[in-house]
């Protein structure tokens, strides 16, 4: 049991920055696959090369270039989305990239030297996903999938998954639950949102 | 009988299987099909209340025990108890690797115990991996999950375990199947007494915590810290992260996964 749990809670150190090894000569056509690697091997020469805030906001400019935070945000919330008002969605929509971008901003600042294969993609329901390995110096290489859609501004990437676990639908869970316990209202969630950035 | 019948009839014996499957005591397995996005926690009040009690604990004592551990304790050492106890395991996760019906892993992890009780030194080092003898990371919750016929996401309803943390229905009968299996706890049961059980018992999940503390650590935190409702997050990280491991399992055997391997193999040779 314990054991799993150190399986299942890897999200952190497999989220953390990549150097992109490519192996299947396939990969490199795909551009979904191309993505991945391209966004990789940016945050890698951003972490080796620059520290501090300069490193941070240029990791926000790769997750604002290469990540659709809009649908991130959108899928999060789930069936709240449809009983928000169009003013509310826009302030979600901001408080949620932020939020998310301090927290891959934060772990692709944990780098320890780990290097990344791409493998397989696979094309299901409008969107592709992925396969990864992150192998890492000590222990087993964690696996990671990339979901990559294109919304009409080129492919970007809406989920990582790491050993199955769906950033996106933890952060569903997350907020949904923030939501119930806080009178069903989303505006609560907003407000703790907006008020963690301003922290 | 037409199609729907024994459609129907399939059901009625899957449903079956997941009862038994998850024992008289925790019944709801086949009830119920929850996605990861909203895990069935029908407990959710004391399970909130268990997880305060596992939290505050957590960061009186298991923590910064943890800290010390990780950060004063050799890495060699560090790597030789996570071995000795994955050791201590093995013959466990063999159990369930055959249960499974995957005779190679379950063969597999046999070797794995008894070269890395002998050469590895009563498990200390981790030879057989270097051998090619590749881990197998199984449990009874995994068993239960690969013969329910239920979605993996579905583990009954959900739990939260004092010292031990999150679980669900199927996971906790499966931690009582492993336990009441293990042959160390038997043997030092029946040779020696119930005193020595429980001290053995002891050192070994305490030795277990601190070690899985450490190496959750990162993880832990970045969940927390990104979450406005850990306690929620963790039960969708936990739930996902069980069901892709069932998930594997399942689709190691699946006419699908099979060819693939075979495309793989014929790809090598």
């Amino acid at each position: 049991m314990l054991a799993r749990r150190r399986n299942m809670l890897h999200l952190a150190a497999g989220a953390a920055a990549v150097v992109v090894a490519p192996r299947l000569a396939a990969a490199d056509l795909d551009p979904a696959a191309q993505l991945i690697q391209r966004t990789a091997s940016q945050v890698i020469e951003l972490i080796k090369t620059r520290t501090g805030a300069a490193r941070e906001s240029g990791i926000l400019q790769v997750l604002e270039a290469d990540f659709d935070l809009n649908y991130m945000g959108r899928s999060a919330l789930g069936v709240h989305w449809n009983q928000a008002t169009p003013e509310q969605r826009d302030r979600f929509l901001k408080a949620a990239a932020n939020a998310e971008a301090h927290a891959y901003a934060e772990r692709f600042g944990q780098y320890g030297g780990q290097t990344l294969t791409l493998g397989r993609v696979t094309n299901r329901g409008g969107s592709s996903f992925v396969e990864s390995k992150l192998n890492q110096s000590d222990g087993e290489p964690i696996s990671i999938t990339w979901e990559v859609r294109n919304e009409g501004q080129g492919p970007r990437i809406v989920d990582v998954k790491i050993e199955g676990v769906s950033m996106v639908m933890t952060r569903r869970s997350d907020f949904n639950s923030y939501i119930q316990n806080h009178g069903g209202k989303v505006e609560s969630l907003i407000d703790e949102l907006e008020s963690r950035a301003k922290r | 009988m037409g199609e729907g019948s024994v459609k129907k009839l399939a059901d009625i014996r899957r449903s079956a299987m997941a009862a038994i499957a998850a024992t008289t005591l925790l019944a709801g397995c086949a009830t119920r099909d929850t996605g990861a996005a909203d895990v069935w926690d029908p407990l959710e009040g004391p399970n909130r209340f268990i997880f305060a009690i596992n939290q505050t604990v957590d960061m009186i004592a298991i923590r910064p025990v943890s800290v010390l551990y990780r950060d004063w304790m050799p890495k060699p050492a560090q790597r030789s108890v996570h071995n000795a106890m994955q050791n201590l395991g093995e013959p466990v996760t063999a159990l369930n690797d055959a249960v499974q019906g995957d005779g190679h892993q379950a063969m597999t992890s046999v070797a794995r115990f008894l070269v890395n009780t002998t050469l590895g030194v009563a498990g200390l080092f981790d030879v057989a991996t270097s051998f090619g003898l590749k881990k197998s990371d199984n449990d009874a919750g995994q068993t239960i999950g690969y013969y329910a016929g239920v979605q993996p996401e579905n583990g009954g309803f959900y739990l939260m375990l004092p010292l031990i943390g999150p679980s669900n229905a199927r996971d906790a009968v499966g931690l009582v199947a492993d336990s009441a299996v293990d042959p160390f706890g038997i043997a030092i049961y029946s040779l020696s007494s119930s005193t020595a059980y429980w001290i053995y018992a002891g050192t070994r999940y305490g030795t277990t915590v601190i070690d899985t503390r450490v190496r959750t650590m990162t993880a832990l935190d970045d969940l927390q810290r990104n979450s406005v409702d850990y306690y929620a997050a963790l039960r969708s990280a936990y739930t996902q992260r069980r069901a892709e491991q069932i998930r594997l399992k399942r689709d190691r055997t699946s006419p699908q996964a099979e060819l693939e391997r075979r495309d793989n193999l014929a790809l090598v040779r």
